[in-house]
């Protein structure tokens, strides 16, 4: 004789049947496979061979591993400061009385929506070395032309710059409802004191955004540290394997060299470091603020 | 028990007269679509008990992508013709094709049409041939006869002879002190399948038709790789060729004055900017060399995958592709060449040669080719190839003689640790 509460069980297994059926096909599954794939060395083709660490050695000594992850690390230090400081700026422009707000926000959120690969199709042109219109605008101007895509100093800015406009949009959201979430008492009581703009802006905006301010850096740690699409169609990873991000790279050996034991040791060492370096940024910025 | 044995019945007579159907994967481009629709139909209609439902490959990145995913799931065709030849070591290592010795009169078919010497590049490691020859494209330079006959100018067939052409090519038209027109069109990125098309072409030209490994070991650390890494960095230092990426095609545009390019181009070409006016021409070697120039033929061929439950009437559906008729049907709604011994010469072709003469040049190239090294290891190679291409001819940072040197080490350390 089944009891109610077995009954309740049942329909609650049952309910939750499709998200653990979803999990275990499309992350578990994946996931351990991955862990098996570390210690083997497979060509999809034929059948795993056993190579126990070998694969660990080899990324050890891997020069152009480290290569990729100093890239990926150049490409986060310099995207996540743009990122935040322009989605500040136009967060806080956005929040004022402005003409055709709606308009402005519709705008800087669209290209969030657009196709990454599209996005950086066009931006190619845009950067083109000789037909570009960079180039083009700066040759009216009189100045010389940029290789913004073909010099080893200016690639991975670039890209940087291209990624900051694209996911702008995202974060300019993020900051405006934090932004709109400071009580105007806070504002109102600094003014009688006569504080001046900036002071607001520095004493009271920026400290209480700091909860906004960690899921935006937290977040585009994993966008940046996902970088894949950008160089894939801009560079190629070049030049000089500048813009060779370690996404980048692990496709290369999974896909193109058919090297899956190996891009999946590359994916489980590069978690681990996403992982430390969120933990690192967790206890820098993660403190509350309250007045 | 009358309708059980009615039942069996009936599906014994169907089995019995039910026909045989075969899996057909070409290439997925316009003009092959319309080529094996063509073949197939005559195919069908010759042979009703051996029916072949055609299927263009499935859409992926690259072909190779589709057909291995094909052999992971098991989900291979009978007859695929759009094999390239490098990829056969992961093909033949996995076991997903069909040794063609055991059909009998395979050399007889496949020497008979392609030609020994040619026949033999495409034989595997273990030396057993597990693919047909079937077509190929000779990459050969392009050049734009408007611009060649304004200015005076000669396709080049010389290194030296290229700098001069080039010199005369690479102008600033309208005065803004950079160049807006080029000599030639290479590619920057540092993409393996390019240096198939630049200085994998070269090398062939230089070195008289030889392919980059050896027993498994870098046969390409010599004089002329050299020299032709050399090519391409002067091209690059006296920028001959644009560092940048063009919306449209550079060549068609007229901002460069040549390419590289198979005779697949003629009808694309068409297609783009009828009218426009163009001619092949072979690869430019060091010096001056008298008789024929090889070049890389960018072959595709076809196999029979293991899956296929009739071998036998795969092998006959195969032989069908690669007949004379066929081979005329290829040339004049692909445009590509079919790898048939004395094709320019050939009476048969005689008239389509005739009304094409502008395929005359890549048919008499296609007796000179030579495929791609068949190596498991051939995209990292490449790859590896590429990046050295990338720091001597286009940036600089180390010498002709330095690029290749460590591109032959690398090679040597896939072979060692992959």
């Amino acid at each position: 004789m089944t009891t109610g509460k077995e009954k309740q069980d049942k329909a609650g297994y049952l309910f939750v049947s499709p998200y653990v059926l979803f999990l275990a096909v499309f992350s578990a599954y994946p996931l351990l496979f991955a862990f098996y794939l570390v210690f083997h060395s497979w060509d999809i083709v034929t059948p795993p061979e056993f190579v126990g660490f070998a694969n660990f050695r080899f990324l050890l000594h891997d020069a152009d591993f480290w290569r990729a992850l100093l890239n990926t690390l150049i490409f986060l230090l310099l995207h996540i400061p743009l990122q935040i400081f322009f989605s500040i700026l136009i967060a806080l422009a956005l929040a004022e009385k402005i003409f055709a707000k709606s308009f402005f926000r519709a705008a800087f959120f669209l290209p969030v929506i657009i196709s990454g690969a599209v996005v950086t199709i066009l931006w190619q042109k845009l950067y083109s070395m000789d037909a570009g219109v960079f180039n083009q605008v700066l040759a009216v101007m009189g100045i010389g032309p940029v290789r913004w895509l073909t010099s080893t100093k200016t690639a991975m800015l670039s890209i940087a710059i291209m990624a900051t406009w694209k996911n702008i949009g995202f974060y300019v959201i993020l900051f405006l409802a934090g932004i709109l979430n400071i009580p105007a008492h806070l504002y109102e009581a600094s003014k009688l004191e006569g504080s001046t703009t900036w002071q607001d802006f520095w004493h009271i905006t920026l400290p209480l955004l700091r909860p906004t301010m960690l899921l935006v850096v937290v977040l585009s740690t994993f966008g940046a540290f996902s970088l894949f699409i950008e160089p894939y169609v801009m560079t190629g990873g070049g030049p000089l394997n500048t813009t060779m991000s370690v996404v980048l790279y692990m496709y290369k050996h999974a896909f193109m060299f058919q090297h899956m034991g190996y891009a999946a040791t590359i994916g489980f060492a590069f978690a681990l470091i996403i992982l430390l370096v969120v933990l690192v940024q967790k206890k820098f910025l993660d403190t509350e603020v309250h007045y | 028990m009358r309708i059980i044995f009615s039942g069996a019945l009936f599906f014994l007579l169907a089995g019995s007269s039910s026909c045989i159907e075969l899996t057909y994967w070409p290439s997925s481009n316009p003009e092959e679509i319309k080529l094996a629709e063509i073949l197939t139909a005559e195919w069908n209609k010759l042979h009703p008990d051996i029916t072949v439902r055609m299927q263009p490959l499935p859409a992926t990145q690259s072909s190779e992508e589709a057909l291995l995913s094909a052999i992971v799931s098991k989900t291979t065709p009978d007859v695929c013709s759009n094999i390239l030849p490098a990829i056969m070591g992961r093909f033949v290592k996995s076991g997903a094709v069909v040794a063609l010795d055991r059909f009998k009169d395979y050399k007889e078919v496949i020497y008979k049409r392609t030609g020994p010497r040619l026949a033999r590049t495409f034989h595997s490691r273990d030396g057993r041939i597990y693919q047909v020859p079937w077509k190929c494209n000779p990459v050969m330079l392009v050049y734009n006869t408007e611009i060649f006959e304004s200015l005076g100018l000669k396709p080049p067939l010389t290194y030296g002879e290229f700098s001069e052409v080039a010199k005369t090519l690479t102008r600033d038209l309208n005065g803004d002190g950079r160049p807006d027109r080029w000599a030639m069109k290479v590619s920057i990125k540092n993409i393996w399948w390019q240096r198939l098309f630049d200085f994998y072409t070269f090398y062939v030209a230089a070195s008289g038709g030889k392919t980059l490994l050896q027993n498994d070991k870098a046969a390409f650390n010599n004089g002329n790789a050299v020299r032709v890494m050399k090519f391409f960095r002067e091209g690059f230092k006296n920028n001959f060729f644009p560092e940048t990426g063009f919306s449209g095609d550079a060549f068609l545009d007229g901002k460069v004055g040549m390419d590289m390019a198979g005779p697949w181009a003629v009808k694309y070409y068409q297609r783009l900017k009828p009218g426009f006016r163009f001619a092949f021409s072979r690869i430019p070697t060091p010096d001056r060399r008298e008789g024929p120039v090889y070049t890389y033929g960018d072959p595709k061929n076809i196999v029979i995958f293991s899956n296929t439950k009739y071998p036998v009437q795969s092998w006959e559906f195969v032989k069908f592709l690669i007949s004379k008729e066929a081979d005329r049907r290829l040339l004049e709604i692909t445009n590509q060449m079919p790898m048939r011994q004395g094709l320019a010469g050939d009476a048969y072709f005689a008239d389509f040669f005739r009304k094409n003469p502008l395929l005359k040049k890549p048919a008499e190239q296609a007796a000179y080719v030579s495929p791609s090294d068949e190596s498991v290891h051939l995209v990292q190679i490449l790859d590896f190839i590429s990046g050295q291409f990338e720091a001597s001819a286009v940036y600089g940072v180390i010498s002709p003689e330095k690029s290749i040197e460590a591109a032959a080490a690398q090679v040597q350390n896939i072979y060692d640790y992959w």
